[in-house]
């Protein structure tokens, strides 16, 4: 009688990220990449996955769970892969060949060890946010997303320009991996050993999170989030939890940047480190579900696992268009056909005869918001094949060389699908019942 | 008199832009009544009670609590002085559940301290253990314990002015400020309510309400004070305030 309902957003989600990673995989095989390389590859993806994971459950301590809007994820990001890069690699002096300087060497180089590293970086993210906390959070929530937007950027320009310190534009090089392979297997022996560090440290930290933010601390953090006002109220120092949640999160990031920086083995300030970053947490933890620290996780998955796939696919999509050219268009005109004499056909049922099945099914559709959507999303579907059949048949590169940054667009829709019809994320925040 | 208030409120102004919504309002509290704030709407009732939360800052004068200043301070340290207020429009954590809105309310939640989840966690354990066991002691005092793991936002408007009730009970108050407690509260639950606070009244607590219903004013309150265009305009028995000319003219009616 009691029938336990499916957890069908949980099963949704691991089905999609699970089909990510075989396109992936089928990517490779019809590449004709060995079997190493193609889970060096699926390693990659788990590693960057894992790292934005970890910048959303920072983000997700911030906004899910306290209210307070960072726009400057990249900033503390960055911040902790510096700090990481410093802190463990080899001193570097400048380098100059025929007077010309050709590397200005960066600060320090002090062959920490690396966990030494993460735990500089997490304190100096977290001490960079505590100090724009400060004044920021006295303000409007508004003033905190400039002042961190602002934060962020000036920090980009800073690791360009301040040569000394961060190697400028060519960044800090040489940072070494975990474990020094020497074999001719060492790339994929690397991501393996990078996602099993990288595995543990966000699973241990999920279980720290869900037993802090669980906690009756952070239930004080939710109800800062619901209404700051009642919570003062209340008897609470809004301003001391706000300072720690954001303070926290902001270390979270540093060590996301922490493990970005021996993941690629050098950083520099290209677009890492570019607003693009935050604007991706962003939508990874809304479409994870913000104030869920697993939903934030699948999030991250999701949606670096859209650009991670799309990269794998920018070389089969043409090719594939190319040759289904001929099927696709039957299949356009096809359905066409069919679907004009349905239409027709309902169109002149519900007209003379509104009390038949035809009539009352167009009186559904008119009547439901769903059933109006999926018609004007299948025109819209049906619209986009025949453009595509167009211009592959008249400008056969278009397609091939946009398809790239279509996935952008991609994101964007299934963002605003997902905002219209399920504004809480994939696995939303639950309900807590005390007992 | 003076000397033996609770509640002290000396020359007290806020101005909002022009105009002046708390005109040097002063006012005083006696320790163990029912003390009743009415006047027509616009008045400055709300204002003198956000100010005396510590949510406003007044322009000028002092509040005194218990012969402790309090104007200045932020309103968590007036909370756990001993003194907390409702709000006219319920401002119920609408994503927590009911349970959990109590729960926040009570004082030095060892839980809530984010070192001692690490280094104390026996304690952290007994208190939200004996915060929770209270909580469903008050909701079933304020009629909402059917209600407890339901979220906030779910509540009817009656429900959630119940729920601000409950909410000012778990903090332990000595002084409890309550805007229109009973606004939106059905007649029967009403009767109820005051009853509640005429027997927290006898076990030592002093309440301090707006409201705008009348038999509950008259019939409840064992003071009166009326306040009109920011100032205190005048004060006394019920019986004595229902016949003040005064009164009957810029609030009451013929």
């Amino acid at each position: 009688m009691a029938r336990r309902k499916l957890p069908w957003s949980q099963i949704i989600a691991f089905v999609a990220i699970a089909s990510i990673v075989l396109a992936g995989v089928l990517a490779g095989v019809l590449a004709g990449a060995s079997p190493q390389g193609i889970l060096t590859n699926v390693g990659f993806y788990a590693s960057i996955a894992i790292i934005f994971a970890i910048l959303a459950l920072g983000f997700n301590l911030q906004w899910g769970y306290t209210g307070l809007f960072n726009a400057g994820i990249a900033g503390f990001y960055l911040i902790g892969a510096y700090t990481m890069a410093i802190a463990i690699t080899a001193p570097s002096p400048p380098i100059v060949i025929g007077g010309i300087p050709v590397y200005p060497g960066h600060l320090g180089g002090y062959s920490l060890p690396l966990a030494i590293g993460a735990i500089l970086a997490m304190l100096a993210a977290g001490g960079a946010a505590a100090i724009i906390a400060l004044p920021a959070l006295r303000l409007r929530a508004d003033y905190l997303a400039i002042a961190t937007l602002a934060f962020a950027s000036i920090l980009q320009i800073f690791a360009n320009n301040l040569q000394s310190v961060t190697g400028g534009a060519i960044g800090i090089t040489g940072i070494p991996k975990p474990i020094a392979f020497l074999s001719a297997d060492a790339p994929f022996l690397n991501a393996i050993t990078i996602v099993g560090i990288g595995s543990a440290i966000l699973l241990a930290f999920l279980l720290l999170l869900q037993f802090m933010a669980e906690s009756p601390w952070g239930r004080v953090l939710r109800a800062v989030r619901e209404d700051e006002e009642a919570t003062m109220a209340l008897g609470k120092n809004t301003f001391n939890y706000k300072l720690q949640a954001f303070a926290l999160g902001g270390a979270l990031m540093g060590l996301a940047g922490a493990l970005f920086a021996v993941t690629l083995g050098y950083v520099s300030p290209s677009s890492s480190f570019a607003p693009a970053v935050t604007f991706s947490v962003w939508v990874m933890v809304i479409v994870g579900g913000s104030g869920n620290n697993r939903g934030v996780i699948v999030g991250a998955f999701l949606i670096y696992g859209l650009e991670w796939l799309s990269v794998q696919l920018k070389d089969y999509v043409p090719i594939a268009l190319a040759a289904g050219l001929p099927t696709i268009r039957l299949l356009l005109i096809v359905t066409g056909f069919l679907a004009g004499i349905a239409v027709v056909l309902v169109v002149l049922l519900s007209r003379y005869w509104p009390t038949t099945p035809g009539g009352q099914v167009l009186r559904k559709i008119r009547g439901r918001g769903w059933a109006r959507t999926v018609v004007i999303g299948a025109f819209a579907l049906y619209g986009l094949g025949w453009a595509f059949v167009f211009l592959e048949q008249y400008k056969p590169g278009a397609i091939g060389d946009t398809i790239f940054y279509t996935r952008l667009m991609l994101i964007g829709v299934l963002l605003i699908i997902l905002i219209i019809y399920r504004p809480e994320g994939i696995l939303r925040e639950h309900k807590r019942v005390l007992r | 008199m003076a000397s033996e208030s609770i509640l002290r409120v000396d020359a007290i102004e806020k101005a909002f832009g022009g105009i002046q919504a708390v005109d040097r309002c002063s006012l005083t509290v006696l320790p163990r009544s029912i003390t009743g704030l009415i006047g027509p709407n616009g008045a400055g009732k709300s204002t003198l009670f956000n100010i005396i939360a510590g949510l406003y800052r007044p322009d000028g004068g002092e509040i005194w609590f218990d012969g402790t200043r309090i104007d200045g301070l932020p309103p968590y340290e007036i909370v756990h002085l001993g003194l907390t207020k409702t709000w006219q429009i319920p401002h119920e954590l609408r994503n927590l559940t009911v349970l959990e809105n109590l729960v926040l309310a009570a004082k030095g939640n060892s839980g809530e301290h984010l070192l001692n989840l690490f280094f104390r966690p026996r304690e952290v354990k007994r208190d939200e253990k004996q915060w929770r066991a209270r909580a469903r002691e008050v909701l079933k005092l304020t009629q909402l314990d059917g209600l407890a793991n339901e979220h906030a936002r779910t509540l009817s408007g009656g429900q959630k002015k119940l729920l601000e009730l409950s909410r000012a009970l778990m903090s332990d108050p000595t002084l409890v400020l309550l805007d229109e407690p009973v606004a939106g509260v059905n007649p029967a639950l009403t009767g109820s309510l005051m009853d509640l606070i005429e027997k927290l009244r006898q076990s030592g607590r002093t309440f301090f309400l707006i409201e705008h219903d009348m038999n509950v004013v008259m019939n409840r309150c064992d003071w009166v004070i009326v306040m009109h265009q920011g100032r205190r305009i005048a004060e006394g028995r019920p019986e004595k305030v229902k016949t003040d000319p005064v009164v009957i003219e810029s609030y009451l009616g013929g």
